[in-house]
């Protein structure tokens, strides 16, 4: 169906090579993976399908690709929008009317099909990605998982034979990163259509896919997913853990590797997982004593205790709507609880202006670009030295410490999603607040860029702050938490060291734990410690 | 960075509708006492209302031969709805016209036939929003237009001295575009005193002195709170706008080539 002969591209004529001498096919009514890290040239390939790259982007472009026979050299992107649907990163960057049903039907009008045709084809999207609920909403009272499935369907209604998908799920939670990801399931095994897919979480879309196409420098490798992984440094960790155990085939799903684990089971059986320390005698941080909010009459927050010490990395997990975004914003004073009292490192956040508080407890939110103000890298870490008080340059010293590579004149919001957090995380480590908190940090990020962020809070938690995380990426729970909180309908339901939580509940078990069940391993690290003490 | 390339023709075509517009506004001070426009003097506007958007089809269509770039009808579109949205803030007050400092700093940071267009759609844009279409709006749209053009031929420049030459164009710019505004209906305007009047037939010269009295009597009051505004605004909201608009055309990398280069097969 899609067809790469010889295709290399840059994007000016002396610049470096971003795809090179690429050749492969991806046949008709499969489901291909692309794998890659952050700038690897991901959505130049997606792009090179249907003829962006280079019509749209400009640029030196060697080779041909052809999709179902029509080749991009001659043909405009416009040309094959029958044929090739294009969903970018960002959903809502993309939509161009207001209700669900519009929005639907607009590439049809840019195609000029029919009325009738229109109508019948709308019905038939809504039915087929569930949307028949939403039909007369507007679209930004959606939640990400739906306006990414509104996003596909407005693809779709063109009836292309190949969709193209740029990190479809990688800003969404589980829940919603499922929806869209059974969506494209159905959509591949019932109507047969090709689906090529960027992704970073490959713990939620490894099983669905039937190949992989790994882009590393610009070439590429493609194969089934069980070869690809053997090799692949971009893996999750099932693969990690069946590296490890030597497991042949290497197996990608969960039920694969328990059906292969006994044996490992039996070496692991006299060892116990090795804990990350808990720091002891700390100075308590964080006071929260029966907090209770509500917006309206919908109560969010229904009595919370928590205690947080320093040093401690505590995640803050539980389903959308459970009431983790509007905890951190009590405590950082966005919001003012009803009842209850909080004592931030003595103080009670409401009761501080914005200027002071900072000193006390900083906060990142999910989009870490909301705090930056500058029009350059540089303006920004001065002007967070002067609001933080502290001695110029001191901002942009932190910053050179964790992401050596960021450049001084560059727009903040020119910079990519992990260099992002990490200087929207130095402007607000400038002022030393003993508490962080952070709003799904991981949101969006490559492994690579996961574990940098992993290992600069891991160095801020032994530097002596109490870093409490909304999140639900359950791996880097299991990596990088030393307390687990769960929280459920404006309630605290479980409190408690990371390694007994998460391995209680299988809505939040990482992968590793998934397969050794019910022993309580959590990191691949911690069996290959277990394994190298075997062995030894 | 040249956001809309101006090919030969389109140059030639922009060249020519300024001769027209130029003649359109112009005429009362060379036309002869018994010529037709002099003649039908009410009607004349009207005859150049006419024109004036023909030839402005056929410049833009001529400019946008070959396809403009999707990219930049998107920044075009986008920011002629920043100036409609703007429009009517200077409605009815003394000149307070924030529009102008947009279209200038756009011209200059996406070249000439960016400015030309973005001038003369967004007048076009906004007099649908505010309700000012009328026989001036030809006018408006070219003399627009011309600003926008000039603010994208201005020399080079950076830092201080790019917001030297900014403010000085915009105050001359400002002021003469009302200057020019008043010439389509001053001709057939009557109960004028005479000093003020147009006169057929009169020397060119006792014409314009004519004109000029008009104009420091009565549309001054408007034209230089609007250069001031604009100066100000230059001075201080011109570098970190300027900055935006060339981080977006650096993004959308309009002069970027599409090459595609043959390879020789070895079979």
């Amino acid at each position: 169906m899609i067809i790469f002969e010889s295709v290399s591209f840059r994007y000016t004529e002396q610049g470096p090579p971003v795809l090179r001498d690429l050749n492969l096919e991806i046949p008709a009514g499969e489901l291909a993976l692309l794998l890659g890290a952050t700038g690897s040239g991901k959505t130049t390939f997606l792009r090179a399908i249907n003829g962006l790259v280079p019509h749209f982007t400009g640029g030196y472009f060697t080779g041909r690709v052809s999709v179902d026979g029509r080749s991009t050299r001659v043909n405009q992107p416009r040309e094959l929008a029958d044929l090739v649907g294009f969903v970018p990163q960002d959903p809502v960057s993309g939509f161009v009317t207001d209700l669900v049903e519009d929005e639907l039907a607009y590439s049809m009008e840019c195609l000029g099909i029919d009325p009738p045709v229109m109508r019948r084809r709308v019905e038939e999207i809504l039915d087929l990605l569930g949307l028949t609920e939403l039909r007369n909403r507007p679209l930004h009272t959606l939640s990400g998982g739906q306006q990414q499935r509104v996003a596909i369907g407005s693809v779709l209604t063109a009836q292309p034979q190949v969709l193209v998908l740029d990190e479809p799920t990688s800003a969404l939670d589980p829940g919603a990163a499922e929806e869209v990801l059974a969506a494209l399931h159905r959509l591949v095994h019932d109507l047969g259509i090709t689906v090529v897919l960027a992704e970073h979480r490959l713990e939620r879309v490894m099983q669905y896919c039937d190949s992989i196409l790994l882009l590393e420098d610009g070439s590429i490798r493609s194969g089934s997913p069980s070869e690809l992984m053997q090799t692949s440094s971009i893996a999750p960790p099932v693969i990690h853990l069946g590296r490890l155990a030597g497991w042949d085939p290497l197996p990608i799903s969960i039920r694969d590797a328990r059906r292969a684990a006994p044996p490992l089971r039996a070496l692991l059986a006299n060892h116990s997982p090795r804990i990350q320390a808990v720091p002891t005698h700390s100075p308590r941080i964080v006071e929260i004593k029966k907090v209770h909010f509500s917006y309206g009459d919908k109560a969010v927050l229904r009595g919370v205790d928590l205690d947080l010490d320093a040093g401690e990395i505590t995640a803050l997990m539980g389903r959308n709507g459970a009431g983790k975004s509007t905890l951190l914003r009590t405590l950082v004073g966005l919001k003012t609880r009803s009842k209850g009292t909080i004592h931030v490192n003595g103080v009670d956040p409401n009761t501080l202006a914005a200027k002071d508080l900072l000193r006390h407890v900083g906060f990142v939110p999910q989009e870490p670009h909301d705090l930056f103000e500058a029009l350059s890298v540089a303006a920004e870490c001065k002007s967070s030295d002067s609001d933080a008080g502290c001695p110029p340059g001191t901002t942009r010293a932190l910053l050179a410490l964790m992401a050596p590579d960021v450049e001084d004149g560059t727009h903040p919001r020119d910079l990519s999603e992990g260099q992002q957090m990490l200087l929207a995380l130095c402007l607000i480590v400038a002022a030393k607040p003993p508490l962080l908190l952070l709003d799904e940090p991981t949101r969006g990020l490559d492994y690579p860029t996961k574990k940098k962020l992993g290992e600069v809070l891991r160095g801020l938690a032994n530097a002596g702050h109490s870093i409490l995380m909304a999140t639900h990426d359950v791996e880097l729970v299991a990596e990088l938490a030393t307390r687990v909180v769960i929280m459920g309908d404006g309630e605290i339901v479980a409190n408690g060291p990371t390694q007994s939580v998460i391995t209680d509940s299988p809505m939040f078990a990482p992968q590793v734990s998934k397969v050794l069940a019910p022993e309580r391993w959590i990191t691949v690290e911690q069996i290959a410690h277990a394994l190298s003490q075997e062995l030894a | 960075m040249r956001a809309i390339p101006l090919g030969k023709p389109s140059v030639i075509a922009i060249a020519a509708i300024s001769v027209i517009g130029v003649l359109s506004f112009l005429w009362p001070f060379v036309a002869p006492a018994d010529s037709f426009l002099v003649v039908n003097s009410s009607e004349t506007p009207l005859l150049f209302a006419l024109i004036i958007p023909l030839l402005l089809v056929t410049v833009i269509s001529q400019i946008s031969d070959g396809g403009l770039d999707a990219k930049a009808i998107a920044l075009l579109g986008a920011l002629a709805a920043v100036i409609s949205v703007l429009r009517p803030l200077g409605a009815g007050l003394g000149g307070i016209e924030p529009i102008w400092v947009i279209l200038i700093l756009a011209g200059r940071a996406m070249g000439p036939g960016f400015g030309f267009l973005l001038g003369s759609i967004s007048l076009l844009a906004s007099a649908l929003f505010t309700g000012g279409v009328g026989p001036w709006l030809p006018f408006q749209m070219l003399a627009a237009a011309w600003v926008g053009l000039g603010a994208g031929l201005l020399p080079k420049a950076s830092g201080k001295r790019e917001l030297m030459i900014l403010s000085a164009y915009a105050a001359v710019a400002c002021v003469a575009f009302g200057f020019i505004m008043n010439l389509w209906f001053w001709p057939f305007s009557l109960n004028l005193p005479e000093q003020i009047a147009f006169t057929p037939g009169a020397s060119a010269g006792e014409n314009l002195l004519a004109w000029i009295r008009f104009n420091l009597a009565t549309s001054l009051g408007f034209d230089l709170p609007r250069a001031a505004l604009t100066v100000i605004l230059i001075a201080v909201i011109g570098s970190p706008i300027l900055q935006l608009l060339r981080r977006a055309s650096r993004k959308a990398a309009f002069d970027a080539p599409t090459v595609f280069i043959e390879t020789q097969r070895i079979s």
